[in-house]
């Protein structure tokens, strides 16, 4: 029996009953395309957040008091660790020799006012100078400010772009006095747009002096550090040297733990993928649930067509066809139905990724083994669900069968 | 000889009840006999040909076609001996609805494994052989009886077999029509194949070189008879 025989057959049959097919493909298609349309979607996270990520953090590494913490457990081990300071941080910046830069951090938010405007929500950054190269951003306009800026704890700002842009409107910002807060600073520079990460404005802050922070927002506390080392490899040592003095400076034994953490952005990337492993769990199980009715509905159709086609099997078997050439010709068929199922699945899929891509803030990007994956969940359906009723029809007697009305 | 039967019994179990539709039949059938199997309803005629045929096996007794013992086959072996050495011509026709005449007729070369041109060119040689050639892409509910009886003998003979199994090939057909069919089976006997008419209908049955009566499971008698000098002639 050859295979184009059987797919004519099968796609004939599929034509001439339309919407009969597109019920029975009903599940088959919600299954598939609710597949694609989540691998698609964690693909575009994937990507998308990778890239943000690893460009934001290209060979950075934080150091804080507690690691990086996923469980309440951990919580209760670290949170009597002592505080980073901004000594600590001078001492990382002259003691870890593979570092390109180190830079102090410490974060809180504010009320941004000029004037008679105000601006809501505006995450102050206190930063050492340099920041800007850890932090990924460029300069728009005016300049940076120095380490003699914060040595000497000045109410200087360099604004985000979105803050700078409702808080001036055209204006230019540069120099002019600002409230941040409390105190009033004066505006040196803007940096260049940066957008959005997952819908969150990345302009929306005000940087300013760690120092000055530290003088006027937390005179206690912890600061973060963030060392950008020289290049990818030399990462581990740096991370090395770090942890070398600070323990130093901690006088901790040679069995001691470290009483503080680093950081990776690998380590995110790792949380990240962990959450996003399990969106795409619950969704195969989703899909998994659909596709099983899907093929179990297939299974139903396949009956009712070798019931319906019990004549022809029987003219098939006179004119000489083996069981295997019937059992053939309906698990193609099924296959045939599955498929079709699968591919309107997949255009589905596709279409509602492109669709959330463009309606929404949430990256997607098509994955290709995905649709690889529809591909094969679709005809392994078909095998599996015809399976039975080919079965039937390739033992059917061939004299009833010609006899059957 | 072509077909050999001794003995042969087929017992059917209908409830606890056991139906001896054959009750010991033999039967010698040679290449190129045109032999009509006559009998009223329950005579076993439909159970001898569907033995014949190879779409039922024997319960007892022995059935060699061209020497070989047919009790014994597997399912497979059945199908390649239908395919290869039998045409079948039923009363109902038996088309594929959904195929056109000339896909009808392949069928049998698709099962035998014979390659898509070679089966086409074939199957239009069949067809041109019952006069449809300007039917072959009509489909069996855009044609007449009579044309899809040719349709269905354009099929039986596709694979060149040994036998041509008709039963009741008339059955549906009005007198007219059926007499030209049965000219057509006149012209495929001359062609020196060996045909097999199953009827109840005399009328039909003149038409062969042989008539075995049966009744009750058994060959109530076997006579040679003259050529028939009627329509068939014509």
């Amino acid at each position: 029996m050859n295979l184009r025989e059987s797919v004519g057959i099968a796609l004939g049959a599929v034509r001439s009953n339309k919407l009969r097919s597109f019920l029975t493909l009903l599940g088959t298609i919600i299954g598939v395309m609710s597949v694609i349309a989540v691998l698609s979607f964690v693909e575009g996270l994937n990507r998308y957040v990778s890239q943000k990520l690893l460009n934001a953090g290209a060979n950075v590494f934080w150091v804080d008091p507690y690691g990086f913490v996923t469980s309440q457990e951990q919580w209760e081990e670290v949170k009597d660790r002592p505080p980073i300071t901004l000594d600590d941080a001078d001492a990382l910046r002259a003691g870890v020799p593979h570092a390109a830069t180190v830079i102090a951090m410490a974060d809180g938010s504010a009320i941004a006012h000029y004037r008679n405007k105000q601006v809501r929500g505006v995450a102050i950054r206190g930063r050492s100078a340099g920041y800007e190269v850890v932090d990924d951003y460029t300069l728009g306009a005016g300049r940076l400010f120095t380490d003699v800026d914060d040595q000497r704890r000045r109410l200087v700002c360099v604004l985000g772009s979105e803050v700078a842009d409702e808080l001036f409107s055209g204006l230019d910002p540069i120099g002019k006095q600002i409230r941040l807060g409390e105190e009033n600073y004066k505006v040196i520079g803007v940096m260049a747009q940066k957008g959005k990460l997952l819908g969150q404005s990345q302009d929306r802050f005000a940087a300013i002096p760690v120092r000055t922070f530290q003088k006027y927002k937390q005179e206690r506390g912890s600061f973060g550090v963030a060392v950008k080392s020289m290049d990818q490899a030399s990462m581990p040592v740096a991370e090395q040297e770090v942890r070398n003095v600070l323990r130093g400076r901690r006088h901790l034994g040679p069995r001691a733990k470290d009483n503080f953490g680093i950081t990776e952005s690998e380590n995110i990337m790792e949380l990240y993928r962990n959450l996003t492993g399990g969106i795409f769990v619950v969704t195969i199980g989703v899909a998994a649930i659909s596709l099983i009715v899907g093929g179990i509905v297939i299974m139903n159709i396949m009956l009712v067509s070798v019931t319906e086609r019990t004549r022809e099997i029987g003219i098939r078997k006179a004119m000489g066809a083996r069981r295997r050439d019937v059992l053939a010709q309906f698990l193609v068929e099924s296959t045939t139905l599955s498929l079709s199922g699968g591919l309107l699945g997949i255009l589905a899929g596709v279409g509602l990724a492109v669709l959330a891509g463009a309606v929404t803030p949430l990256p997607t990007a098509v994955s290709v083994p995905a649709l690889f994956l529809g591909v094969m969940m679709s005809a392994l359906i078909g095998i599996f669900f015809g399976s039975y009723p080919a079965w039937r029809a390739a033992r059917l007697d061939p004299i009833e069968a010609l006899r059957y009305e | 000889m072509l077909i050999t039967i001794r003995g042969l019994h087929r017992i059917y179990e209908v409830g606890s009840e056991k139906v001896h539709a054959l009750n010991g039949v033999d039967l010698d059938i040679d290449a190129n006999e045109y032999v009509a199997i006559m009998g009223p309803s329950g005579s076993g005629k439909s159970t001898l040909m569907n033995i014949i045929g190879c779409l039922d096996t024997p319960s007892g007794g022995s059935y060699q076609l061209k020497g070989k013992e047919i009790g014994k086959l597997s399912d497979d072996e059945l199908a390649r001996i239908r395919n290869q050495e039998i045409g079948f011509v039923f009363q109902t026709f038996n088309l594929l609805a959904r195929a056109d005449a000339l896909h009808n007729v392949e069928l049998p070369l698709v099962y035998a494994g014979v390659r898509h041109e070679e089966r086409r060119k074939r199957a239009r040689e069949a067809i041109d052989l019952v006069g449809l050639t300007d039917r072959i892409k009509h489909k069996p509910n855009e044609l007449s009886g009579g044309q899809r009886q040719r349709v269905a003998i354009a099929r039986a003979l596709v694979n060149r077999p040994s036998i041509i199994l008709a039963d009741e090939p008339t059955g549906n057909l009005d007198t007219a029509t059926g007499e030209e069919i049965m000219a057509a089976f006149q012209n495929i006997w001359h062609q020196g194949n060996t045909v097999i008419l199953v009827t109840h209908e005399a009328d039909i049955a003149r038409h062969a070189r042989r008539v075995v009566r049966m009744r009750d499971g058994k060959i109530e008698s076997d006579t040679p008879q003259a050529a028939a000098t009627s329509a068939a002639a014509r």
